[in-house]
């Protein structure tokens, strides 16, 4: 029973991270009805940046906060330059972009920091707290109580700001967000930026438990993929859930079913993508598209 | 001396498909102007010139400010409320969150509260749902919250699209009753698209006919009412 429990505190750690990265893609597409698949990439490059601050000195929670900025002024520019110029072309288009925007990114940080691993400081300590035989690492709790500020804090920009407010009514229809005067264009640029921002802490959390390099955010962006499927693309909150659902049902599957073992756990999210597009494609959380004449 | 609202030579279209072919329009402040007119005339993509939302050449003035070729978003700010056919709520937001949004270019916290109150005098049923989601709300409901948005604005110019749009005659009575209400109290100018020709001409001063794209008939509201064309194609009987 311990054992079993001691799974679900690891793959509620990992699905914490996959959440975070899965934030980051129901952001941009409640938006701009655009998957971005370049949003693992954007977060390896933020956390390479972050790694060259610490490089340089900085302490690591200045260099997070500065990253963190970096990364949302990035997004935003992401947005003005790359994809404003495909706006409203159609899905293929805008796919390929942000597949070319993949591609970019990540040869980008190839050439400018190569391809060889690089440690990535953990902010956690080490070290575990004990509860009746469960170990629950500090760097799970830490990784945890990360994701869950990021959460609150959206929730607060959304339902209690006034420029969330706006958010909410350019997803809902952007025609008559312009009609009430908001700068749409804008808005969609400042999602973009909070979605970079967001990402980057996912690149962040998950770089020390892995090692940097340019393919790390690879596997992560499948896993963040099928926890915004199984959650519903437009659901802020089920992307939470189906993250924290993906990274216990991964591990959990790991540890128990016989075949899977720790080389085909990575077949858990396509199980997961398929079971979840067959059976209920809204997701657990996500509107089903019912038009209203 | 020029009207509040001035519009010259408008045209107006669709990438290569013209709509507007010059229309000219001239509305003193507070006055209500109806745009009738069959199917396909044009008369949304007027509404939609006058709010920013397709380009346009030619004059259009408010109160001297040249409009023609900025954004909506602009107009908005300039005072320009559009409520456009079919209603453009913000549907799975609440009731309250879609007339706040109205709001959106206002920064005075106590005016947008007393601008809700009165908001809630003229659509009492809209204090009773103002936490359930727009789009729960019946079409009706959805007219008044709509137009109700538009107000929060405090509009210089208020443009409706066929507010009447799926309503039941006694709803669309009471609903212009409203807005003439709203125009006399508030001296906001109000141009009405409407295909309820009869409604429209009973609280506006001046009408307008818009066919393919240009104005073939203009008076006051008595003077179209009493035209016999009029009165046979949009109207439903004989003088
Ligand atoms: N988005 C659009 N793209 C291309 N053509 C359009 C578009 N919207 C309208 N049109 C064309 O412009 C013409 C005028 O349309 P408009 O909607 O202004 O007419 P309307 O007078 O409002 O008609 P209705 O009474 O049916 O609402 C029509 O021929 C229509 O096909
Ligand atoms: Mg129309």
């Amino acid at each position: 029973m311990v054992g079993f429990l001691q799974q679900i505190v690891e793959g509620l750690g990992a699905g914490a991270i996959y959440a975070s990265l899965a934030l980051a893609l129901v952001l941009i597409y409640r938006f701009t009805g655009i998957v971005n698949f370049a949003q693992g990439e954007m977060a390896m490059f933020a956390t390479y940046i972050a790694w060259q601050f610490t490089a340089a000195g900085v302490p690591f929670w200045l260099a997070l906060v500065l990253t963190l900025a970096l990364s949302f002024v990035g997004g935003m520019l992401i947005e003005r330059v790359v994809i404003r110029p495909v706006e409203g072309a159609p899905e293929l288009t805008v796919v390929i972009v942000t597949v070319g925007l993949f591609i970019f990114v990540n040869a980008a940080a190839g050439w400018i920091w190569t391809f060889l691993i690089k440690d990535f400081p953990n902010p956690f300590p080490a070290g575990a707290f004990e509860a009746g035989g469960l170990h629950v690492g500090y760097s799970t709790l830490g990784i945890l109580a990360v994701v869950g500020l990021v959460m609150g804090l959206l929730y607060l920009l959304f339902q209690h700001t006034r420029i969330g407010l706006g958010m909410r009514a350019v997803a809902a229809n952007p025609e008559s967000a312009r009609l009430v005067g908001i700068r749409v264009g804008w808005t969609l640029a400042l999602g973009w930026g909070l979605a970079a921002t967001v990402g980057a802490v996912s690149g962040i959390l998950v770089a020390p438990l892995l090692f940097l390099e340019p393919n790390m955010m690879g596997g992560v962006l499948i896993y963040a993929f099928a926890a915004a499927t199984l959650g519903g693309f437009d659901s802020p909150v089920g992307a939470v859930a189906g993250g924290l659902i993906v990274g216990v049902a991964e591990t959990l599957a790991g540890a128990y079913v016989g075949f899977v073992g720790s080389d085909l756990k990575v077949g858990v999210p396509l199980v997961i993508i398929l079971g979840v597009l067959l059976l209920r494609p809204q997701g657990l959380f996500g509107r089903a598209v019912v038009e209203r004449a | 001396m020029s009207a509040f609202l001035e519009v010259t030579d408008l045209r107006a279209g669709y990438g290569d498909a013209r709509v507007l072919h010059g229309v000219g329009l001239a509305v003193p402040q507070g006055e209500i102007c109806a745009i009738l007119g069959p199917n396909g005339a044009g008369k949304t993509t007027l509404l939609r010139a006058l709010s920013g939302m397709v380009r346009v050449r030619g004059g259009i003035r408010l109160d001297g400010t040249d409009l023609a070729g900025r954004p909506p978003d602009a107009l908005a700010r300039l005072g320009v409320a559009h409520v456009p056919e079919g209603r453009g709520t913000f549907v799975p937001l609440s009731v309250e969150e879609n007339l706040r949004l109205g709001a959106f270019i206002r920064r005075s916290r106590a005016e947008i509260n007393a601008d809700l109150e009165r908001i809630y005098t003229y659509f009492p049923v809209l204090r009773k749902r103002l936490k359930q989601a727009a789009g729960s709300l019946s079409g009706g409901e959805q007219q008044m919250l709509a137009i109700g948005r538009a107000l929060m604005l405090r509009p210089r110019l208020l443009l409706l699209d066929e507010p009447s749009l799926g309503l039941a005659p006694l709803v669309t009575q009471e609903l212009f009753r409203i807005v003439r209400a709203i125009n006399e109290e508030e001296r906001t100018t109000v141009v009405v698209v409407e295909q309820n020709a009869h409604i429209a001409l009973g609280i506006a001063q001046q009408a307008h006919v818009l066919e393919t794209g240009r104005i073939v008939l203009s008076g006051t509201a008595e003077q179209i009412r009493a035209d016999e064309q009029v009165a046979q194609s949009y109207l439903g009987y004989r003088v």
